[in-house]
């Protein structure tokens, strides 16, 4: 406390007693009242700034009014005590993570009465814009303290004044960078969950001045400013529709797309730029700048309604982001997963990107520039055999690695949605008579044989390739019936090891390697893939059964068979068919003996072997040799309440557990036994890579999603007595499903039948209008001409009323003339009026 | 996604009280459509528009922010006025009251907007009655209760224009905005606008701080 006492030695009275800390404050805060000098309550401040962190609820108790009433009226007259006051009202209201309860509540109470009313806010938003370079940052300081503290009750006070907002964002062109710096942090704070001051900022012009500040400090490039300004803008975009709208529509969007690298106006089959596919990453910053432009681009590639340019350039971006750059794993994760699920922005099937590979023990800075391929093709290589072919991580699954392999399945998953294109995908697989169908990537990997010692890689090629088919037949009936004709041209899927390492691009299968016929490979007969798949996974069990493996190696055993026990699950449910050909492979008895083991502590195996056994039940519905009858006595020696058990405790597996809609890598168990690298030496590429993180994968989520909607109906099914025709819900869910999307089909049909009808029937309608519009005009053409005919007669009538008096007149005074004597003619008019006469008579 | 297609950006703001149509006429200008049943506005929507004026054989992007009508928004709506080039005061030519607020609106665009703003007082609503015999069967006719006489007179005695429009037959809506738009195109000429200090004018300059043709990117190989 040494300021302390020096301050009393100032302050002290005449007696020349010591004074205690209350007392000096108390005297303090009463030379602040207005009625002293300037100059002695500039001294004032001074001294309560420096006590204000020591005794912080002294000051504030008896100083705070008086500190504000300086603020209000003297701040701006005098910059210093100006600045003095915002000092040290930043002290009273700060509140620090790590200092006591009773500090913090103090920094919030100081704060409540700082706020409670407008005039404090509103002198704030006035520095702002005062021209003193220390008003405007402790005002903005200032402003970010209370804003941290009491959000809320700020913003409201920027609604209220509408000033505010502006000068706010005029500080984002200050020329001085450490107030433009330190608005764009407000701003961040300012804009937190409030869309109408979001909406303000749009309008007040917040976007093109935070691009402008992005350009010109080198754009994402630059420092530290340029990630907070595209965290401002995010933050302007994210949940506010009409400030999106407003973005879309300005100059921007293109601006956006050009600090990545991708040319905003690029023709869709014109290849991107190699500055764009690659760039360098060194600098963490960049990285960070980019993810943040990343998330940008993904907002502005979801769009409502039909994609329009912005939209199909944003998802294009992305995917040539994920797919054909060196950008660092993570962004490519990032960008594919924002890749819109609805795919009708992007053909991935006709869009070409050229993939690059890191020139082995180049360290990142030489690129092979691969054969260019469709996107589609170049998504099933990444899935199946991961990033850059796995040359740099080799056998090890890195958690980011096997992030973006799932993000790339989603991305697959979306694309196969559709029918017609899953039908179309698995009919390339069936060789049509009298030619072989080529083996696709795809299969290939689907279909190799496992062999011990596993290859790793191989394992995982594999179990993406059963989470790919699974999604290709999941909901489709028809891909399903199409798969259970595909028969893998004989000796293809050899062992991976002896095969080429490396797959080109153009999706062609390796060699087959010479040693194709593994050890069961004696019949000749081709067999199909249903066939193939039930085989390897009796393989597969009879190799985790043998007690001399390794542990490491058992769990990729595992791995596989929980692979294949997937895809088999989803494929026979609900295609007899199929059923029929998987139990006529042999497969009661390959099932039936992993649910059986007993004190197995693992209850994934059984739990799906279960599960299949129990679809294999429920719809053996084909007329065959393993009937419903014959499996029946098996499940009740099992016991019914075993296999129920068994298949309600997969939903308990912490693998199962893991997996979520968006991530199901989960981490691999921290087992640092050393792994082999057969095929490489080190890491080549990029920062050394010491200690990444390893992930894996055990389900996706589609099949979780699958099992929980259905575990339900097979627990039930396995209960019924195999004569009874159908018992399941789900069966019935299912024909009612199909029945309803009947109804639907002919429904649509209908509305296109009557839609067309309509069509004709408006134009038909038209001319009638046409027709009826004639009538009416003839109709008064008609009246008019009537109503002139009633007029002429009328007139005639008058005149012949007219003419009859005439004439009457005209006999009248000829009777008078002739009794005057005069001559009068005998003229035919006459005749003529009498006869007029008579008629009219 | 072409380069820069228009000439000027301008900025418009709707007002007018609550329910006279102010986002349908946007939605009309913006979508060529009309709802019969929007809700209100909260706060504060966007929308925008291109439009030619092809005398000045210029686009001009119009960027509009339609305004809330309910009192509670009105703080908000206000930090709206002071940026904008153009207004569209709005009233509803079958609610006499609403063309009496328009008054008041009139004063608060006036004390807060730039003193340059182009503002055009719009009569809405004339669909419901107009004496044309092929509407008679929809919509339930309602009385006019502001005569365009009385509106016109009005506007012209404070300096605004004037046009009567209609956003569901919409009748006089793109006139309404390309007159706006031609009396500030007029004023630019002028030179009333310059620039920089008019937020709500823009010129496009195809070559602006945000053109990023001289970056300078790194390469790898
Ligand atoms: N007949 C007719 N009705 C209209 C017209 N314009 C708007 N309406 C109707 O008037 C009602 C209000 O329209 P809005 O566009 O929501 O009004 P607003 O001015 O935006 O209202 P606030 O957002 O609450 O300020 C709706 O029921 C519209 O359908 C018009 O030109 N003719
Ligand atoms: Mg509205």
């Amino acid at each position: 406390m040494e300021f302390l006492s020096q301050i009393n030695i100032a302050l002290r009275g005449p007696t020349g007693q010591p004074q205690s800390a209350a007392d000096t404050i108390s005297r303090l805060a009463d030379r602040l009242s207005p009625s002293t000098l300037l100059a002695d309550r500039r001294a004032a401040v001074l001294a309560l700034k420096g006590l204000a962190r020591d005794c912080k609820a002294d000051v504030a108790e008896l100083a705070l009014p008086g500190l504000i009433d300086v603020l209000q009226n003297d701040a701006e007259v005098d910059a210093d005590i100006g600045k003095a006051v915002l000092e040290t009202l930043i002290t009273l209201c700060e509140v620090e993570e790590n200092a006591p309860a009773a500090s913090r509540e103090l920094g919030y109470k100081n704060t409540d009465t700082v706020l409670a009313e407008e005039k404090v806010p509103q002198k704030l938003f006035t520095l702002l814009a005062d021209h003193s370079f220390y008003l405007r940052y402790s005002a903005l300081q200032f402003l970010s303290t209370l804003l941290q503290n009491r959000r809320q009750v700020v913003q409201a006070y920027f609604l209220k004044a509408p000033v505010g907002v502006t000068s706010l964002i005029a500080l984002l062109e200050d020329k001085r960078e450490i107030i433009r710096n330190e608005a764009i942090f407000t701003i961040q704070s300012l804009i937190t969950q409030s869309p109408e001051i979001q909406k303000i900022m749009a309008f007040e012009g917040a976007f093109e001045k935070l691009f402008n500040i992005i350009v010109n400090e080198q754009g994402l490039e630059g420092g530290v400013v340029v990630q907070d300004a595209l965290t401002c803008i995010d933050g302007l975009l994210r949940f506010n529709q009409s400030n999106q709208s407003y973005f879309r529509g300005s100059a921007l969007p293109p601006v956006l797309l050009s600090l990545v690298g991708f040319p905003p106006s690029l023709p869709f089959n014109t290849p991107t730029p190699q500055q764009f596919a690659l760039q360098l990453w060194d600098v963490p910053q960049k990285r960070a700048n980019v993810s943040l432009a990343v998330g940008i681009i993904g907002l502005l590639a979801r769009h409502a309604g039909p994609p329009d340019g912005l939209s199909i350039a944003c998802t294009r971006c992305l995917t040539e982001l994920g797919l054909s750059s060196n950008a660092p794993t993570h962004i490519k994760t990032q960008a594919l997963r924002l890749v819109p699920s609805n795919l009708s922005a992007l053909p991935l099937a006709e869009m070409i990107v050229t993939p690059y590979m890191p020139v082995p023990d180049s360290n990142g800075e030489e690129w092979d520039r691969l054969e260019p391929s469709s996107a589609l093709d170049a998504l099933v290589e990444l899935i199946l055999h991961g990033e850059y072919h796995a040359i740099i991580d080799g056998e090890r699954r890195t958690k980011d690695g096997m992030e973006l392999r799932g993000a790339a399945l989603g991305i697959f998953q979306n694309f196969v949605q559709k029918e017609e294109i899953s039908e179309a995908i698995v009919q390339a697989m069936i060789s049509q008579p009298g030619s072989q169908a080529p083996v696709t990537p795809l299969l290939y990997a689907l279909t190799t044989v496992p062999v011990s010692p596993l290859n790793f890689s191989s394992v995982t090629s594999t179990h993406f390739a059963t989470l790919l088919f699974a999604h290709l037949l999941r909901y489709s009936p028809r891909a399903k019936a199409l798969a259970r004709s595909i028969i893998p041209q004989a000796g293809a899927a050899s062992n991976q090891n002896s095969g080429a390492f490396f797959v080109p691009a153009d999706g062609g299968p390796p060699p087959a390697g010479g040693a194709a016929d593994a050890a069961e490979a004696d019949e000749d007969e081709p067999q199909t893939l249903l066939q193939i798949l039930s085989e390897h996974l009796s393989l597969a069990f009879l190799a985790r059964a043998r007690e001399d493996i390794p542990a490491r190696e058992a769990r990729e055993w595992d791995r596989l068979c929980v692979g294949y026990l997937c895809l088999l699950i989803q494929w026979l449910w609900e295609d007899p068919a199929a059923v029929r050909e998987f139990l006529e492979a042999g497969a009661l008895g390959v099932l039936v003996e992993p649910i059986n083991q007993t004190a197995e502590e693992d209850a994934m195996i059984p739990g799906l072997c279960a599960f299949l056994l129990g679809v294999c039940y429920e719809f053996n519905r084909e007329p065959g040799e393993v009937t419903r009858a014959i499996i029946y006595p098996i499940l009740t020696r099992l016991g019914i309440d075993m296999l129920s058990g068994r298949i309600i405790h997969l939903r308990d597996d912490d693998r199962f557990k893991a997996v979520g809609p968006d991530s199901i890598v989960v981490p691999a168990p921290s087992s640092h036994a050393p792994t082999h690298h057969p095929h490489q030496g080190p890491p080549s590429v990029g920062v050394p890579q010491q200690d990444v993180e390893e992930g894996e994968i055990w389900f996706d989520w589609a099949f979780v999603d699958f099992w929980k909607s259905n575990y339900y109906t097979i627990q039930k099914a396995i209960v019924v007595d195999p004569n009874s025709v159908s018992s399941a819900a789900g069966q019935e869910n299912a024909m009612l499903v199909a029945s309803l999307r009947d109804v639907i089909r002919n429904q649509a049909a209908e509305i296109e039948r009557l839609q067309s009808q309509l069509k004709t029937l408006s134009t038909a309608s038209s001319e009638q209008e046409a027709l009826r519009a004639q009538i009416a005009s003839l109709t008064e053409q008609l009246q008019s001409s009537e109503e002139r005919k009633r007029d002429v007669e009328k007139e005639q009538e008058d005149l012949l009323v007219l003419l009859d008096e005439l004439n009457s007149k005209r006999r009248r005074d000829k009777e008078r003339m002739r009794q005057a004597g005069l001559e009068v003619s005998e003229d035919e008019a006459e005749d003529d009026g009498d006869e007029d006469e008579e008629e009219e008579e | 996604m072409a380069g820069v297609a228009w000439h000027y950006v301008l900025k418009f703001i709707i007002t007018g009280d609550a329910a006279v149509g102010k986002s349908s006429l946007l939605i009309r200008l913006t979508d060529q459509r009309f709802l019969a049943n929007p809700d209100p506005t909260l706060g504060v929507e966007f929308g925008s528009k291109l439009i030619t004026i092809p005398e000045e054989n210029k686009v001009v992007k119009l960027q509009c922010w339609d305004t809330a009508g309910t009192e509670s928004f009105r703080s908000i709506t206000r930090s709206y006025y002071r940026g904008a080039a153009g207004c569209l005061l709005v009233y509803d030519v079958t609610s006499r009251q609403s063309f009496v607020n328009a008054r008041s609106w009139l004063a608060d665009v006036r004390e807060h907007a730039d003193p340059h703003l182009t503002c055009i007082l719009v009569g809405n609503k004339i669909d419901l009655c107009t004496d044309d015999a092929s509407s008679t069967s929809s919509a339930p006719k309602r009385k006019r209760e502001v005569t365009t006489e009385e509106a016109e007179l009005w506007a012209k005695e404070e300096g605004l224009l004037f046009v009567e429009a209609s956003a569901k037959s919409g009748a006089n809506v793109e006139a309404a905005f390309e007159q706006a738009t031609r009396d500030i195109l007029e004023k630019v000429r002028r030179g009333v606008f310059d620039d920089d200090r008019s937020p709500g004018v823009k010129l496009s300059k195809p070559s602006s701080g945000l053109a990023l043709e001289d970056q300078t990117r790194s390469g790898c190989c």
